[in-house]
Formats: structure tokens, sequence, C-alpha cells
């Protein structure tokens, strides 16, 4: 675990220090401590470097990072809830219907210019919430016992149908089609601090919740009956959970556009090196999905200069590789 | 009375599967239910473990189980399913621990305390588990899996088991086992085991009290060796001791 916190901040130093211009660890060091501690700057230290780094990277390397932690642990939680391992966040309908609302906004230009940048997150949010509510409401309606099938059953359909109607208004828009498909790609360009803010305590406390259910995710990885049979409330504790999942992932997205695969392979990762016990797979798997998403962003803004790659193609694009070799080299003891 | 069934009525959907079932179980009692598919067997049980709404009481040594959170009823009532697959690698251990799930009211910062430790291990060693207690339970065979969610049971320390099917798709020597290690925790006072065997020989060797079911209504009421033959060959359309003798003469 202390290994991998080493890596998260390895990846963290490297996404600050490496872009367009190349900014020596050792001043960034110095940047940071001067702005922490209020230590004087060496002379050497370029002139541009500080806004540089306090402004454009450490921001986006820090919102990287948060949501990447926050998906990874919220698809952690879905697979044990779901006692499904393909399961994640985005079944249960929360990134189509943070797509439909980001559509919405784009569309009607709600809050145009730079009142958007709230109204964007703000509604695509309330999206998000809104679609996860009713995909439980209607799956508590036709299944009082809330199982897994029903859930991912209706979250599909959900999903599919939101899809639908956001890809309806991209057609019926075309004007705003491209600004809809790039939101959907995700990015982490031009996010500030003001995000940085919202989604540091969020996901802090997002992820402090999942981890006081530990035990209950580790008993209902073994099905919903076994886990009643042990003594959990499944029905409240699945419930609960899945809201909180709606909200931290619904708060990602609404920020950073859709980006898929975190969710889905570090818990899988992560499983294979600790075991599947939810004490040390949450926060292995937040720290995994934080570095993973750093290193992701870092590969997006350098490989193509001064183009961006969307982030959720570099994850697929450097995930779907990284997880069968994972899978299949036989690394860590775990299979699943 | 450890277990008392009084009128119990449920089902699916409305439609009720259990048609009014009372029995009591003693302690240090093994009950088991005989009946054919369908009976009702397994609905009984599910609802006995509060896992289906029922109509009727369920007492737990004269409480009321419907006052009880679902904490404490799994204090007092455990319940082994049939084998199912495992799709987590937990390792035994850790899979026993979880046994000890509703002896604690559980927040972020507390751990499992000596109790706890002890009680898995003595569930471990009562299984003949302990010495694979590293292993992962995606890598057992399916006895071995179901000793370790047997020492689950165990470590729930609950006054009550009920069993559904447990020794189904176990080798021979796995259902010996498993009886044994069940008998055993039975005698040790202030417990009562109440099982669905689908195997009549291994049903009439383990339990002291055999419950008949049909349709839903308990037919008939009697010591294991006592069984009412005439009633037992129409339950299940055949000539059940026949049958039996048949198959003991292929040993012969």
């Amino acid at each position: 675990m202390a290994l991998l916190a080493a890596l998260a901040l390895a990846s963290a130093a490297l996404g600050v220090a490496v872009g367009s211009v190349y900014i020596p660890l050792g001043d960034v060091l110095a940047i940071l401590a001067s702005r922490l501690f209020g230590t004087a700057l060496p002379a050497d230290v370029g002139a541009v470097y500080p806004a540089m780094v306090l402004d454009m990277r450490l921001p986006r390397v820090l919102l990287a990072f948060l949501t990447g932690a926050a998906l990874a642990g919220s698809g952690t939680v879905m697979q044990s809830v779901l006692q499904n391992p393909l399961a994640s966040p985005f079944g249960l309908g929360v990134s189509s219907g943070a797509g439909l609302g980001a559509a919405v906004v784009i569309v009607t230009g709600l809050g145009a210019g730079a009142g958007q940048m709230l109204a964007l997150p703000a509604v695509s949010l309330a999206f998000a919430l809104g679609t996860v509510f009713f995909v439980l409401w209607a799956a508590g309606r036709i299944d009082r016992g809330l199982s897994g099938v029903t859930i991912v059953l209706i979250g599909m359909v959900a999903s599919l149908f939101f899809n639908a109607v956001m890809n309806m208004l991209a057609i019926l828009f075309p004007a705003s089609a491209q600004r809809i498909n790039l939101w959907l790609l995700g990015s982490f360009s031009m996010r500030q601090w003001p995000s940085v803010w919202v989604l540091l305590p969020v996901t802090a406390l997002g992820l402090l919740f999942f981890q006081r259910y530990a035990r209950e995710l580790d008993a209902m990885s073994f099905g919903q009956e076994q886990a009643q049979a042990l003594g959990v409330d499944t029905r409240r504790v699945k419930t609960m959970l899945i809201c909180a999942v709606a909200a931290l992932t619904g708060t990602a997205v609404a920020f950073v556009g859709v980006i898929g695969f975190v969710d889905l392979i570090a818990p899988h990762v992560v499983r294979r090196f600790f075991g599947a016990s939810h004490k040390r797979v949450l926060p292995a798997s937040a720290l995994f999905g934080g570095a993973f998403l750093v290193l992701c962003d870092l590969a997006a803004r350098t490989v193509m200069p001064p183009r961006e790659i969307p982030i959720g193609a570099i994850t697929a694009l450097l995930g779907a590789p990284f997880f069968l070799y994972v899978y299949f080299s036989g690394g860590g003891r775990r299979r699943l | 009375m450890m277990l008392q069934a009084e009128n119990i009525i449920c089902g699916y959907g409305g439609v009720p599967v259990v048609r009014g079932v009372s029995f009591s179980a003693a302690e240090e009692e093994r009950v088991c239910i005989l009946g054919p598919n369908g009976c009702g067997k397994t609905t009984l049980l599910r609802a006995l473990a509060g896992l289906l709404p029922y109509e009727g009481t369920v007492r737990l040594r004269g409480d009321d189980a419907r006052g009880l959170s679902r904490r404490e009823l799994s204090r007092r009532v455990g319940l082994m399913s049939q084998l199912a697959p495992v799709y987590f690698s937990y390792t035994v251990y850790e899979t026993v621990m979880m046994g000890r799930y509703a002896r604690h009211e559980r927040s972020l910062l507390d751990r499992e305390d000596e109790a706890d430790r002890r009680a898995v291990r003595e569930s471990l060693e009562r299984t003949g588990l302990w010495p694979l207690r590293d292993r992962l339970v995606t890598e057992l065979s399916g006895g071995q899996l179901q000793r370790a969610f047997l020492a689950r049971t165990f470590a729930q320390d609950p006054a009550v088991i009920l069993l559904d099917e447990p020794t189904n798709h176990l080798d021979l020597k796995y259902q010996a086992e498993l009886t044994d290690s069940l008998r055993a925790w039975s005698e040790q006072g202030g417990r009562c085991v109440l099982g669905v065997f689908h195997d009549m020989n291994l049903a009439l060797g383990f339990a002291q009290r055999v419950l008949l079911m049909q349709d839903g209504t308990i037919l008939a009421d009697s010591p294991a060796d006592r069984v009412d033959r005439g009633l037992l060959d129409r339950l299940y359309g055949m000539d059940v001791a026949g049958y039996m003798r048949e198959s003991l003469r292929r040993w012969e």
C-alpha cells in the first residue's frame, strides 16, 4: 500500500513536471514550498514557471487524481454491491444522465458565456442523480429485494433511452454536436482550482463513506441472501451506497465529462495484488485509479502536441492492453 | 423451546407456497424436513431466516423474531445455503471472519477483537480448514468451499442453524464430514439444527426428528426411526424402503 501511495505521488510529480515545457522537479518542489511555507524562490527558477505550476498543471493533476480516485472507488463498490465483476457506476445511467444534462445546457445555451462554467456541471449532476434515483425507484417497484440483476437491467434500459435522447438533440442541433461529443469524451483542460475545491471534499467524503461499509461490501460480494443471513440490512445498505456512488461519479463526470474504464479496471488490478477484502481494496483502488488517470492525462496532452487527445479515449487505449497484461501475465496471485 | 413456528404462511408474488406450518425444535435437537420437490421446504427455511416476509409467528427462545433487527436475528439464526459460485478471491480466513459481522456494531475504525479471532479459529478447526486458512475461496473444491461456509456459520455463533440442502454437489466423504461436524456442534447445549436434505439416507442418519412436508403443509412429525413408511411411499409416489433395499443389495 505504501508502494502504491509512492506510485501515486510519483505520477503526480511527473504530471506537474512534464508538459509542453519541462519544468525540473526541483523547481516544482521549490515553487510548491514557496507557496505553502513562504520560503524564498531560488533565482534560477524560470519566471513563468510558478504560474504554470500553480495555476495550470497542479490543479489539472489534482483534478485528474481526484476523478480517478472517485471513479475507481465507485467502481469497486458497484462490483460488490451488484455482485458482478463487470458492473460499473455508468451501468446505473450516471453517464447517460449527465450526458443528457450537458447536452441540454449546450443546446439551449443556458447561462451562456461564463455562467455556463457553472450551469454545465450543475445541470449534468442533477440529471445524473435524477437518472440513478429513477433507476433505484423503478427497480424497487419491480423487485422489493432490489436484486443486482434488476438494477443492472433497469440501469441499462435507462442508459440506452437517455443516450438516444441525447443523440437526437445532437442531430437536431448540429451546431452543438461537436461540443457535446467532446464533452462526452472528457477532458481536464481549462479546469481550474474551483473544480478542485468542489471535487476534493466530495471525493474524500465519498471514499470515507465507502470505507465505513467495507465489511458490508465484503459480505455482499457473496450475494444478497448470504449477506442478509450474516446480518447485513442489504436493502438499506445497497440504496445508501448506490446513492453515494451516484453523487460521487455524478460530480466527477459533471466536471470532466465521461471517462470510462478506470472504474472497471482499477478494482480488478488492485484485487490481484491486495486480495478481495474491501478494507484494502477500497483505498488501494482509489490510489491506483488516481495515479492511472494522472498518467493518462499526461499522455493525453503530450503525445500529439499541441493537440489534446480526449482523456476518455486514452483511458481505454492505455487501459485495455494494460488490463490484459495484468490479467493474463500472472502478476499477483489473485484471480479476481 | 429453541425454535417455534406457529401457522407460518408465505410464498412469492402473493401465491402461498407454505400454507400454515407449525412445529418446534428443542435444545440439542436435529430436525429434518423431508418432502418432494416444490413442497415448500426451502421457502419455509427462508422465512425462518427472515429472508422472506411471512404470516404467523416465529419464536426464538420465546422472543418474536419479527421484533428483532436483522443483526439481532443473525446472532440467533444462521443459514447455510446450497453451494453457490464465488466471484471474489477472499481467503478462507477472511470468509469465515465475515460470520462475525452481526456480533459488532461496526464503525469506520473498529477492528476484529480477540473473541472474533478465537471464534474463527475454533470454527476453522472444527471443519478441518485451519491448515487451508490462507487459501483463496476461488481456488477451493466444492467440498472445501462448503466447509468454509459451514465454518462461517459456526463463527456466527447462532443458537439455531438452518441448512438448505448443504450437501448437494458434495462427494460422499464430504457429506459425512459435514454432517459429523454439524452433529458435534449441535450437541454443545443451547443449540439446534433444522435442515432440508435431499438425500433421505443422510437425513435419517443425521436427524433425530423428521417432518414430512407436502404442498406447503406438514403431514407428519415423528422420530427419525419411526417415520410412517406408508406415508413416505405416498409422498414420493414409490416404494421408498424397497428402493433403498434394492440399492443396498448392489453392495453385498
